[in-house]
């Protein structure tokens, strides 16, 4: 393992973060706001801390990376780019300690959207505008926003790609690695012009128009306003969002391909297929539930309900309703939709539900083998037979994903957390979601957690975002083994 | 640039890696999902399980925007087959299609003119055979490549432990042995370089250049390489190779012993050569290689179809006192440590079928294509077009990438060995020199003009 190697291009996305911030620092000009003196003093300090590896390990040069390598990567950008994301809410100080802000940070960019900040509509709007492009850089990926820009970074690509894309087996759109991740990139920055627009036809204003499409695209969640979404409380938004919800909850090569004019992709595919039927299931059940208990009218329970299950299922964490004041039946449903999460390929979090369909399909066919012992039978999807290192995979991921969140619950809940609190904390961190139940529900946020449950969730997060084995494999003593 | 290839194995997956190096776009279909899974894991091409002759997986691999199809698959059937499948999806795709027995080989042409479905067929094969010819006639050569139909001959040697040449800058060579060489590369600690005229060649240096045909037996005495021709020869098994190399060198009148180890084979073979002694027995049988005279043997060549044996039995009857053995290899993983245990001179029909694929990939009017062994560099014969950046002004002032060099130009029938004062002319043939870094801006530059460096 070459550890220059992997600093060099460590340095290389710091350095590109850097120029990122520019964006918002011009909004911050803009505005003539607060926020540009700790933007542009962020970026700088991102830009020199980036170029100092570029400079000092920028001969070392090799046109083959190691899975680990790769792995390293990956996981070494994503906390540094977290911590330098951090920079501009740290030096603005709106935060006490910089776990609050790293906090932030990693939510925004692994597009959870948990939030420990009390009141928004106060702060400079180049700080929230940073906040919400962070959501939109870290959904598609910024590794393979990277790869897509720069050429050089073509080498190994697909391993970076791998360690990144959130998918049990990741797509190949295109025969070479920068053509699919600019391709995804395309999709993505056009469903989100798309969504401006429309938000800009309803009447919202370019600066809230933006904000809200840069964390609805990546399934973020944050929001510019202390209510969230509710603050608009206007239908069209409502829809508007929804759509685009379930847009980003959607692999994107599904998008790729109805751009490409085959439209019937989205019901061919078998994850897709699931991901509207569950989805239209559960709306049903929730807005049933909600039907005289809480709303009066079917329209108010199936627009209310139907936004929160969709933001929630799709990982986003939007709000236009508390549903800690709904009945049990309607909470445990949307703490179940936290563990399903999107598609895979999509920018949703959660364990995907293509991992949920091969686990389904796995359990019957064990249940069919008792019933038929010497019966031959594949899990299939879409009528191909899955490869038994697939389901492997998906079955190892599943039990590490419940253990971790045990194991976590459990760890913040001895910090002194409540209960309901606790384990939904950590289900809605492992899962990039936001919001959870009871204190950090959707009018709540995270600010009562305590300073070492704060540590602990910005790790789930990324654990989350990046699919587990990236982030944990560094625990693994044979990662440090020659 | 797209292009598909049907078959993940040796020659599918290096011509895929090359490719994806060069900034291709690279589709490969193989029906074994292992090899599709190694090739996916490693290489950045797109991999499609499927069968290569399936029209269905043909066209969802995306042949119709293709440019060229590869099917170089072990089965000779398959390859024939998809090729034929490909031109009734994509007629304007160039196909070429890997074809192996030799029961085909007088149908080559036939294949090439006569049936609209393939453009050309690769055997390797006959490639092979011809580069063991070329070692036999350049002793101690470990390379030998012909150029301008046979005109330039592109030479790797080993430098001797007190050569005349060793520890002598290139710019005094020619007061040394009265004759000037051109120098393309020096390979030192695996480490290809190519050296200016200060630079000093060392004992145990791989020395590659280029001389006339001609001027060769000169400069191969300054190597303290004697040219004393070969004699007799000894070849270690007799498949489809072996046969065709005995016949091949019993026609020049060397003595030629072959030794089979199957009796069936040994029994055709002995009832379709000429002179050549056919012995049955295995050739790693020390006994066996004694009792035929192994150590006045000019040349050892090993043809099995086993890796490991033709390594043992080449090794062997070096130690015996053969005078060359040379040593048929397919894995490239094998190859860099060939030089290690003393075994120099190495031919592949995989490199074979590679260099051939190359030389109708390479885009421009590229006439032939060799690779050098370790896969560091490759040396390209093409037409300089008019509209080429390289054209009409001094080598010097022209834009040739660093890392490049040309080492020849044939102006109407004359070898010029080029300095950096000569001018290309439209319509010569050139030969360049380039690391694989390169090569992707050598096509661009033997296409059109560059405009972007």
């Amino acid at each position: 393992m070459k550890w220059g190697f992997v600093f060099r291009y460590v340095g290389i996305l710091v350095f590109f973060l850097g120029l990122t911030m520019l964006l918002p620092a011009g909004v911050g000009l803009f505005y003539g706001d607060s926020s540009l003196r700790p933007l542009a003093w962020s970026a700088a300090a991102a830009i020199l801390c980036g170029g100092a590896p570029l400079a000092v390990f920028g001969r070392e040069k090799k046109d083959y990376i190691s899975q680990r390598e790769a792995m390293a990567i990956v996981a070494i950008s994503w906390t540094a780019i977290g911590l330098f994301g951090a920079l501009p809410f740290h030096l603005s100080g709106i935060f006490p300690t910089f776990a609050d802000a790293f906090f932030e940070s990693v939510s925004g960019f692994t597009t959870t959207g948990a939030s420990v900040l009390t009141e928004i509509e106060s702060k400079a709007r180049g700080l929230l505008f940073w906040r919400s492009f962070i959501q939109w850089l870290g959904g598609m990926g910024i590794i393979v926003l990277t790869i897509a820009i720069l050429p050089f970074l073509g080498v190994g690509g697909f391993q970076l790609y791998k360690a990144e894309v959130p998918s049990p087996v990741p797509d190949k759109l295109k025969p070479r690695i920068r053509d699919t991740a600019k391709a995804l990139w395309k999709v993505y920055v056009l469903f989100s012009l798309a969504e401006v627009l429309l938000l800009l036809i309803g009447g919202m204003s370019l600066y809230d128009s933006l904000c809200h499409t840069f964390t609805t695209m990546p399934t973020g969640g944050y929001s510019t306003k202390n209510l969230s979404i509710a603050h608009f409380d206007s239908l069209y938004f409502d829809v508007v969002i929804m759509v685009f919800m379930m847009l980003a909850g959607i692999n994107f090569s599904l998008h790729f391909r109805m751009l490409q004019a085959k439209p019937l992709s989205y019901w061919r595919n078998p994850e897709c297929r699931f991901f509207l039927v569950t989805l239209a299931i559960l709306i049903c059940a929730v807005s049933a539930s909600l039907f005289g208990t809480v709303y009066d009218t079917a329209g108010e329970s199936l627009r209310y309900g139907a936004f929160q299950v969709i933001s929630i299922l799709t990982t986003t964490g939007y709000a236009t309703a508390d549903y800690n004041q709904w009945p049990a039946v309607a909470q445990l449903i949307i703490l179940m939709c936290m563990f399903v999460g999107g598609s895979a390929g999509s920018t949703a979090g959660g364990m995907k539900i293509m991992r949920v369909i091969v686990t389904l399909k796995f359990c019957y066919k064990e249940l069919f083998n008792l019933l038929h012992p010497h019966s031959v039978t594949h899990v299939k999807i879409g009528g191909r037979p899955v490869p038994d290192t697939v389901i492997n995979g998906v079955l190892g991921f599943m039990a590490l994903y419940i253990g971790i969140f045990v194991l976590c619950s459990v760890l913040l809940a001895a910090m002194g957390v409540d209960f309901v609190t606790s384990f939904s904390a950590v289900a809605a961190s492992i899962g990039n979601i936001g919001p959870g139940l009871a204190t950090v529900g959707p009018v709540g946020n995270y600010s009562d957690i305590p300073y070492f449950g704060k540590w602990l969730l910005s790790w789930l997060m990324l654990m989350g975002r990046l699919e587990i084995y990236t982030v944990i494999i560094f625990l693994v003593p044979e990662f440090w083994r020659k | 640039m797209k292009i598909i290839i049907v078959g993940a194995g040796e020659v599918g997956y290096h011509i895929a890696n090359r490719m994806s190096f060069e900034n291709k776009d690279v589709v490969v279909i193989d029906r074994d999902p292992d090899a599709i899974r190694r090739l996916a894991d490693n290489v950045d091409v797109e991999a499609v399980n499927g069968s290569g002759s399936s029209p269905r997986v043909l066209k969802e691999a995306g042949l119709k925007e293709a440019e060229i199809l590869l099917a170089v698959t072990d089965s000779d059937e398959t390859n024939l087959v998809a090729c034929l499948m490909a031109d009734m999806i994509s007629p304007t795709t160039k196909k070429l299609a890997r074809i192996r027995e030799g029961d085909f080989d007088a149908y080559h042409k036939m294949l090439h003119d006569q049936s609209p479905h393939i453009d050309t067929v690769i055997n390797p094969e006959i490639e092979v055979v011809k580069s063991i010819e070329r070692f036999l006639s350049i002793p101690g050569a470990v390379d030998v490549s012909d150029f301008a139909d046979g005109m330039l001959r592109f030479v790797g040697l080993y430098l001797d432990e007190g050569s005349r040449l060793a520890g002598i800058r290139l710019k005094e060579i020619p007061e040394k042995i009265g004759q000037r060489i051109l120098v393309a590369a020096v390979v030192r600690k695996e480490e290809l370089i190519i050296p200016g005229g200060d630079a000093r060649l060392y004992a145990g240096d791989l020395v590659y250049f280029i001389s006339e045909e001609k001027g060769l037996v000169s400069i191969l005495e300054a190597f303290d390489r004697s040219s004393r021709p070969v004699r007799r020869v000894m070849i270690v098994g007799g498949g489809r190779i072996g046969t065709r190399l005995a016949e091949a060198v019993e026609k020049k009148g060397i003595k030629t012993k072959i030794i089979e180890r199957s009796a069936q084979r040994c029994s055709e073979l002995a009832a379709r050569m000429k002179k050549a002694v056919v012995i049955q027995g295995d050739g790693s049988d020390q006994r066996l290689l004694m009792e035929e005279n192994i150590r006045e043997m000019d040349a050892v060549i090993t043809l099995t179809n086993d890796e490991e044996t033709n390594i043992l039995v080449s090794l062997l009857s070096r130690r015996m006192g053969a005078e060359k053995a040379i040593t048929k290899l397919n894995k490239f993983s094998y190859f860099p440590l060939m030089p290690a245990i003393g075994i120099e001179q190495v031919v592949s029909p995989r490199l074979s079928a590679i260099n051939t694929i190359l030389q109708h990939i390479r885009r421009g009017k590229v006439l032939s294509v060799r690779t050098l062994t370790d896969e560091q560099a490759e040396v390209m014969e093409a037409e300089a077009l008019e509209t080429s950046d390289i054209v009409g002004k001094p080598l010097k002032k022209s834009s040739l990438p660093k890392g490049s060099l040309i080492i020849g130009i044939i102006r109407e029938g004359l070898v010029l060995i080029p300095s950096g004062d000569s001018v290309i002319e439209p319509g010569d043939r050139i030969i360049i020199f380039a690391k694989r870094q390169v090569v992707a801006k050598i096509e661009k530059i033997l296409t059109v003009k560059l405009e972007f460096f």
